[in-house]
């Protein structure tokens, strides 16, 4: 359709940079189960493993936004950098008595931002250069104090302690089935293949266990951000700058239409359907809501805002 | 006011289920409760401007019931204080304007020609009627910014319209309008049928 602009690149969704970020985390939890598995294999006891498992656990959290700085290529930047962004990032933290966080800048085009950190004292707000860019400064602010709300909640614990679960599930299960199994081990010949079988459940299991584990923890991250967008609106008593930057970000400013409706309705046009927006398989598996659902949410906000 | 905000949205939904389906005018109506709303929340007031438009048709048909519209409004101006107007746009869209200064008496004027054009079975015709507010605090000031809230009669729904300049619209307050009034009014929640209607006649 002539009258439907195609949106330009930078306006659309960066999943690039959440697709980095999630599969390097992807990856760790993998080598992770791998090598757990070759130390059940090797037929350590329960303890030894218990410790290996809950170092890893710690080192994991403990480098977690070197992990995040590292994947998704973010530099710390000084206020002589990016002045405009640290006034913002400033001008939240005094007026909501937040700690001052890092801020990182990631040099492409399309607009995103995201926070990490353990405690909210250490923590790392990043934004893109696109993201800069493409909004104005309360709009910016918007953007920033929902990412200073995931700070604020402890969003990185929370998703940690929820992905630790996760392990402690596998873990639990590989004893009770292979630990099992390899009680079996030394008794007859016809095990070899007992225990091969055995070890296939394990591994369907564990990834069940993974797999739904991992759409929880979507689920958990997608209540998040509503959260953190009423924190946001909260802290800038505006919730429909951010409900803007939203729009602007996911490109939805381009689907309210321009054409003049007598002209649209010359092309016999007015009655074609729009495109459905999102199918129930891609929710299920997102970190974020729909934007339309958080416009909607911030909109009903900032409507009960007067009386 | 959030208790009573999800109050009056649930029982409108208990209402709706035993409800007959409304009418269009109904919908159409729904708009003299909203104006108290956009009053008290965004500090916006009606401009005693609405237009109602059609596509214009040649032919004896429609003249005659031009003059008809014309026959009533003319006896109703002396009755509601109202005030109209024809104009065709580039467009070749037939404007009926009509100003008056409580949103009741356009309303029951917009109602009464829709009924007319709709008797007349020139109903496909319609397009929008369009009501024009304006923020309080800019009454008197020349450059002052036009909201709109355009009735679609193909859908009898509503939408909002705020143009910014020449051909650009300021989304925040047209979504603002839609947080203010959408559970109130019959209102379109895909912004991507929000069709603009620039340099309108009036």
């Amino acid at each position: 359709m002539s009258f439907v602009a195609k949106t330009p690149s930078w306006q659309r969704r960066d999943t690039g940079l959440t697709i980095r970020i999630v599969l390097s985390f992807v990856i760790l939890a993998f080598l992770y189960i791998i090598f757990l598995t070759i130390l059940v294999y090797l037929g350590l006891d329960f303890v030894s493993i218990a410790v290996i498992a809950s170092i890893m656990i710690v080192a994991q959290w403990y480098f977690s936004d070197k992990i995040v700085l590292w994947s998704s290529g973010a530099k710390i930047v000084s206020r002589e950098q990016f002045p405009r962004l640290h006034d913002v990032v400033e001008r939240i933290v005094v007026s909501n008595g937040l700690p001052k966080p890092k801020i990182a800048v990631i040099n492409t085009s399309m607009p995103n931002a995201f926070a990490t950190g353990k405690t909210p004292k250490g923590s790392i707000v990043a934004v893109t250069t696109g993201l800069v860019d493409l909004l104005d400064t309360e709009e910016l602010e918007g953007v920033l104090a929902h990412e200073l709300t995931h700070i604020r909640s402890r969003d990185v614990l929370v998703l940690t302690l929820a992905s630790l679960f996760s392990t402690i599930a596998w873990y639990l299960m590989q004893f009770g089935f292979y630990g099992g199994g390899m009680g079996y081990g030394g008794y007859g010949r016809g095990d070899r293949n007992n225990s091969g079988s055995a070890m296939i459940i394990v591994i369907v299991v564990a990834m069940l266990t993974w797999i739904i584990s991992f759409l929880i923890i979507r689920a958990i991250s997608r209540y998040r951000e509503f959260a953190a967008d009423r924190g946001s609106a909260q802290m800038t008593g505006k919730p429909v700058k951010l409900a803007n930057a939203l729009m602007k970000i996911s490109g939805n400013m381009r689907r309210i239409p321009t054409k003049d409706l007598r002209q649209v309705e010359g092309l016999n046009a007015f009655f074609i359907v729009p495109a459905i927006s999102g199918s129930t398989i891609g929710n299920l598996f997102s970190t974020h809501p729909p934007v339309e659902k958080r416009i909607q949410k911030l909109m009903e906000m900032e409507a009960s805002m007067s009386y | 006011m959030a208790m009573n905000f999800f109050f009056r949205k649930s029982k409108k939904n208990i209402l709706s289920n035993n409800k007959k389906p409304k009418t269009d005018s109904d919908n159409l109506f729904s708009l003299s409760s909203a104006c108290l709303t956009l009053e008290t929340k965004l500090g916006l007031k009606s401009a005693g401007k609405c237009g109602l438009s059609l596509k214009n048709v040649s032919g004896t048909h429609f003249n005659e019931m031009k003059d008809e519209i014309r026959r009533f409004l003319d006896i109703s101006k002396s009755d509601f204080e109202l005030d109209y107007r024809m104009v065709i746009d580039n467009y070749d869209y037939l404007w009926i304007i009509l100003e008056a200064k409580g949103m009741e008496d356009i309303l029951a004027g917009i109602a009464a020609v829709g009924d007319t054009i709709e008797e007349k079975g020139f109903c496909r015709q319609l397009l929008v009627s369009v009501f024009e507010f304006i923020n309080m605090e800019e009454i008197g000031d020349q450059n002052h910014q036009h909201y709109y809230l355009v009735y679609n009669y193909k859908d009898n729904i509503f939408y909002p319209f705020v143009p910014q300049g020449n051909q650009s619209r300021n989304t925040e307050n047209e979504m603002k309008l839609m947080a203010t009034v959408g559970h109130e009014i019959p209102f379109e929640r895909d912004s991507s049928l929000w069709y603009p209607l620039w340099n309108l006649p009036f």
